[in-house]
């Protein structure tokens, strides 16, 4: 029964992205531009434009451009059939090695951030809800509220003015690594792991170093609507009749908040699934305030130099991605609460 | 005994030079993106940071003598003089339009090749077939009349073979024919898109669907003659430099140099502050302005051939009006926009063309920032206060581009705030970069814009009317605000052919007065290009393609 | 534990009322600025003065200045914030910009609402193959990133607040649907409904007539914070340079404009208009809380 609906939701995303893709496809196609004046800079001839456009493909038929995106048209080369996003046109690399240079950068990022946010976001959470009105609730509901309602890149460029200029705590907004320091040989492509793998912990360090203050920043911003909904899912199992009957029933304080903090993550991890999604994409501006070369400046950059392939192969990586985490975690409901059907 | 504490003095340098740390050789350049590709004829060539990587792997056949060191230590070439590079002699035929070049001998690449006559012949013949994505050598070969590089090219693949117009002689003699006089011959050689590929180098990396080595060339490396050698390679992050130690003018002073993208402006100044940085480019005028005074660090510039002015296109009203050009023309604050935004390193610009590039006249018409004036011409053109203006809301957008926010943004808020003064209710609009160069170079159709990126490569003012001023049917390629005027078309067309220079000259001082009657520009500007870098790096040299050449540099 | 929950009763009322007075001014200080700012900032915030990145008045120098400003004895007029690298009025532009944020929070909210809301009634009461194919479009449009979506639009027809409204829309419009759609099915179970069935109505009267009223409520809730938050991504838009062209004054913009300057020190261009966002969108944030509390009480 789970096993078909897990099948039949990812069908249904699959059919989600192709139809994504062709959408985009068209979308960009109708840009008012195209990026075939940047080829031809110093030399704007109309022989010079239509050899620039024949390299880039775009004299073909639409029709034809698309199959061969989508791999249908094996003629023409791969497609994403073939496993193939196209090629770069600003930079002749392929999309899927550029997407795989900057993801994890991108992952690491906000990945870290929800850790430590939701490590601190929970037990200042429970610490409101166990005494609903208390001088301790007050203060956390006040900053799970502010915190959540914050423009994070001015934050970002406080926290460099602070901790970086006046301070001189933090290194420059320079990007994960130092400019003069190599990077570990790319195994999973995430530093903070493989500077570990290549036993390079100086590495480890100065990466985690730099990743302070976007990480921090993050965590402020993030830890706002977490603690929220800690606090009120808390609140509110704290409240539900099986914990009652548990302190009737005389267990330990500790073991009560065991079982409710369990019953209030639930709807907790929805939330996060989702401020996940979304951070994928909006990472973007806490990656420019630190230059920190993730997905969302490879993004923007490509729309910039309206670089079809690219913009193509960002949206489909990052709309799968989200696709993937609501998915999971419908499926994680699915699994605790059998009254999710369809 | 003096003698023998000089000599010892000596033996110490000589030691310390040994024994210091190898980063004292070391360069740490920070740019705003690395190159993109090595390939001139390839779709990264007209990126500035990927000439950078060109020019300094590469060897051109000629380039300029120079000048001394001005006052901020910058040396800047002298436009009158050419130098022979891997040319060591030539000669020029004026009955048969040939060129007979010698070239230098015992000339090392980095892979150990050795330069002879076959590279040349190899590097026109591949400029020739306009294999790549953006056919460069080509058209630079076309700008100089060579023949046989004609438009059939794109045609006919008969006509993308090399015929005699370049023919090797011996090994280290070349003819090259050209299909009428052309004073543009020597110019184009010295710019990177003729730069000299090293034939066995590129050859071992052709494949049958790719004989010419694009894929190489755009993605990993280039083999030519030049003082640096490529090490490492990561696309948008850092390209490592490394000296050419068999280089037929000396071994460069600098030995490594990494290159490294740092995206904002900011955080280039931040690294050069600390010091661990040695030399950086492309800040804002602000920023180098706030470095003036830092410790350590030097900033110096030159007023070379960048320029910014005010384009408004011919095909759309109200810009068909001159007295409405002209009224702009009188409406732009000039001295605040030098003050302002450029922080004093900037001076008025007088003309259409750069003033130090051979061939240049200021005019006598000129448009001085004078709001009365601009008033009486709009009232004049019939619109008094501006009124009836309303009517082109959409051709009054101050187009310029988005990415430029930082140092354009001071720039056309005071534009726009003295426009509105005198009546003009002129907008912004910024756009992306590469919507605004499709813009001004294919579609030609931005009514109202600023500009400051047009740096004719070609230093000849001839090139510069050529390349944006001709009629677009008659070869004006970048002739953006669709301004066409016979006197100037026919004009260029005697100064084009005229072998004399001072003649030729007088033909180009006789088209910037007409330039500037019609006010085809408004020039506003030219302003500094600049560096900061540390106060111990000496011999920094301005080029005209504004990319640094390592093998100038060397530590005090 | 009854006990102590009288203790803290009366507290934590009195508290949450102060807290929502103080959202309460925020909101009306922002709607207020939106009606009127424009037209009493001491300068005009789209023209240049002539002096750049100016740092505001030190603080010991306000009360004077301040009495110079009311009784007119100043020669020049007051840079309060100081200004900007084009020589704006970094104060002047601070009040003007809530006219353009809060409209486009406004417009995306309402365009939002109406069409998430119909949406969400239609997907929420006539469950079919068709309404399941929406749901379906919904969850890819919720999860195409915003910032993509708006640099597209903008790089399609230009940055205006249309294209703005636009993009947060499409963001928007898919959370109306799913929280509208969520309470239309609990409502549809509900007495009234099969009551009115019962006297004849039909479907769709039942829907529009009885659903929809019952079920709005949530997504009205979601408004006031649904608009803060569009205040910060209207900001943020700015921010990668695809929001408001300049020189319109919007708070996003004028940090964007005034981030590399922080570097050099000038913290002024940036940190006004940031504490302006951020105090905004914190009011939003608190009456949003507010009216979640009472309708969950109610």
């Amino acid at each position: 029964m789970l096993l078909r609906y897990v099948i039949r939701r990812i069908l249904i995303g699959v059919l989600q992205l192709l139809g994504l893709t062709v959408a985009v496809f068209f979308l960009i196609r109708l840009l008012p531009a195209d990026p075939v004046s940047r080829f031809v800079g110093l030399n704007a001839s109309e022989e010079a434009y239509a050899q620039a456009e024949a390299n880039l493909g775009l004299d073909r038929p639409l029709t034809t451009q698309l199959l061969h995106y989508l791999g249908l048209a094996p003629s023409e080369g791969d497609g994403l059939l073939q496993g193939s996003l196209g090629t770069s046109w600003v930079t002749g690399s392929t999309v899927a090695a550029e997407i795989g240079d900057k993801l994890p950068l991108t992952l690491e990022l906000i990945t870290l951030s929800f850790i430590v946010a939701f490590l601190i976001s929970v037990p200042i959470g429970m610490l409101g809800a166990l005494r609903p009105g208390g001088r301790a609730d007050k203060g956390v509901f006040l900053y799970s509220l502010f915190a959540g309602s914050q423009p994070e890149f001015w934050w970002g460029l406080l926290f460099v003015f602070v901790f970086f200029f006046q301070l001189g705590w933090a290194p420059p907004p320079l990007g994960v690594l130092s400019p003069l320091t190599s990077a570990p040989p790319d195994v999973t492509g995430l530093i903070l792991v493989d500077s570990l793998i290549a036993g390079r912990p100086a590495v480890f360090l100065e990466a985690l170093h730099h990743l302070m203050l976007p990480v921090l920043t993050l965590v402020f911003i993030l830890s706002g609507p977490i603690i929220k909904m800690v606090r009120q899912n808390m609140a509110r199992a704290l409240q539900s009749d099986f914990v009652l009957y548990a302190r009737c029933a005389g267990l330990p304080r500790g073991t009560v908040a065991r079982y409710a903090l369990r019953a209030a993550m639930a709807p907790s991890m929805t939330l996060i699934g989702i401020l996940y999604g979304f951070m994928l994409g909006g990472a973007v501006l806490i990656e420019s305030v630190f230059s920190l070369g993730g997905l969302g400046q490879f993004a923007i950059r490509s729309i910039l130099a309206f670089d079809y392939p690219a913009i193509q192969g960002v949206v489909l990586v990052i709309t799968a991605i989200s696709l993937g985490v609501y998915l999971f975690l419908d499926i994680f409901h699915a699994l605790i609460d059998p009254r999710v059907a369809y | 005994m003096t003698m023998s504490i000089t000599q010892r003095a000596a033996a110490a340098a000589a030691f310390c030079a040994l024994a210091a740390p190898a980063v004292a050789q070391d360069l740490l350049f920070l740019a705003e993106d690395v190159p993109a590709g090595l390939n001139y004829d390839g779709p990264a060539a007209a990126i500035p940071t990927s000439q950078t990587g060109m020019v300094n792997l590469m060897e051109p056949l000629f380039s300029y003598a120079t000048n001394p060191p001005d006052a901020e230590g910058m040396i800047t070439p002298d436009f009158s003089t050419f130098e022979g590079r891997l040319v060591e002699s030539w000669r020029f035929d004026e009955a048969t339009l040939t060129w007979t070049l010698n070239l230098r001998q015992g000339v090392t690449g980095c892979n150990g090749a050795t330069f002879t006559a076959d590279d040349v012949v190899y590097t026109f013949a591949r400029a020739k077939s306009v294999s790549g994505a953006a056919p460069i050598g080509w058209f630079l070969s076309n700008v100089g009349s060579i023949a046989g590089f004609t438009v059939d090219v794109f045609g006919d693949e008969a006509a993308r073979v090399l015929g005699d117009e370049v023919v090797k002689i011996d090994d280290y003699t070349v003819q090259i024919k050209q299909s009428e006089p052309n004073a543009l011959f020597l110019p184009v050689l010295t710019i990177f898109g003729l730069y000299i590929f090293d034939k066995e180098g590129m050859e071992a990396e052709a494949t049958a669907e790719d004989p010419w080595s694009h894929e190489f060339a755009n993605n990993r490396g280039v083999a030519s003659f030049g003082p640096y050698c490529l090490e490492r390679w990561t696309k948008d992050d850092e390209m490592v430099f490394v000296a050419n130690e068999d280089y037929y003018l000396g071994p460069p002073a600098i030995k490594r140099v990494v290159m490294k993208k740092v995206p904002q402006s900011s955080n280039r100044v931040v690294i050069l502050r600390t010091g661990q940085a040695q030399l950086v480019q492309n800040l804002t005028p602000r920023e180098y302005d706030s470095l003036r005074d830092a410790a350590g660090v030097a900033v110096a510039g030159v007023l070379g051939n960048s320029n910014l002015f005010v384009h408004m296109n011919f095909a759309t009203p109200p810009f068909d009006n001159p007295l409405v050009r002209q009224a702009v023309a009188h409406a732009i604050p000039t001295e605040q926009i030098i003050a302002n935004a450029y922080f004093g390193q900037a001076t008025p610009w007088m003309g259409h063309v750069p003033s130090g590039y051979p061939g240049y006249s200021e005019s006598t018409a000129q448009y001085p920032y004078d709001p009365d004036r601009a008033k009486a011409l709009l009232a004049e053109a019939g619109y008094p206060e501006g009124a009836g203006l309303e009517a082109f809301a959409e051709a009054l957008q101050l187009t310029y581009v988005a990415e430029k926010e930082t140092t354009l943004g001071p720039v056309v808020n005071a534009i726009q705030t003295s426009l509105r003064a005198v009546g003009i209710p002129a907008t912004l609009n910024p756009i992306p970069q590469t919507q605004y160069g499709d813009r001004q170079l294919v579609k030609r159709d931005l009514p109202f814009a600023i500009n400051d990126q047009e740096k004719p490569i070609g230093v000849d003012a001839g090139y510069a009317i050529q390349l944006f001023f001709v009629s677009a049917d008659k070869g004006g390629l970048n002739n953006m605000v669709v301004y066409a005027s016979e006197d100037v078309d026919n004009l260029w067309a005697q100064a084009r052919v005229e072998q004399d220079v001072e003649a030729r000259n007088a033909l180009l001082a006789q088209i910037q007065e007409i330039l500037m009657g019609d006010v085809v520009w408004a020039p506003v500007v030219e302003y500094k290009t600049q560096w900061a870098f540390s106060d111990k790096l000496a011999g920094l040299q301005w080029h005209p393609d504004n990319s640094v050449r390592f093998a100038d540099l060397s530590y005090e | 534990m009854n006990a102590a929950e009288q203790e803290t009763a009366p507290v934590r009322r009195a508290g949450v009322d102060t807290l929502f007075a103080i959202g309460v001014a925020l909101v009306a200080l922002v709607v207020f600025l939106a009606a009127v700012g424009p037209g009493i900032a001491p300068s005009d915030p789209t023209l240049a003065s002539g002096g750049v990145n100016l740092p505001p008045p030190p603080l010991a120098e306000w009360p004077g200045l301040l009495a110079g400003a009311i009784f007119g004895t100043l020669e020049t007029p007051v840079h309060w914030f100081g200004t900007d690298a084009s020589g704006f009025d970094v104060f002047s532009r601070v009040i003007a910009a809530p006219r353009t944020d809060l409209t486009i929070a406004l417009a995306a909210n309402i365009l939002s609402l109406v069409l998430g809301v119909f949406l969400g009634l239609i997907a929420g009461y006539f469950r079919n193959g068709a309404t399941e194919f929406m749901m379906r479009l919904s969850d890819v449009l919720q999860s195409f990133p915003v910032f993509i979506s708006a640099m597209i639009l903008v790089a399609l027809a230009g940055r205006s607040t249309f294209n703005i409204v636009l993009a947060l829309s499409l963001l928007y419009t898919p959370i109306y649907i799913r929280l509208t759609r969520a309470e239309v099915m609990a409502q549809k179970t509900r007495g009234f409904v099969e009551a009115a069935r019962a006297i004849g109505l039909t479907e769709l009267q039942i829907a529009l007539r009885h659903v929809l009223p019952n079920a709005l409520t949530p997504a009205l809730i979601q408004s006031s914070v649904t608009i803060g938050f569009a205040i910060l991504l209207t900001a943020g838009l700015s921010f990668v340079g695809a929001g408001v062209r300049p020189p319109t004054p919007e708070w996003g913009l004028m940090i964007s404009t005034g981030a590399n300057q922080i570097i050099l020190g000038e913290w002024w261009p940036s940190v006004f208009p940031g504490i302006a966002i951020s105090l905004t969108v914190f009011g939003f944030a608190i009456l949003g809380n507010a009216l979640e509390r009472r309708y969950e009480d109610a």
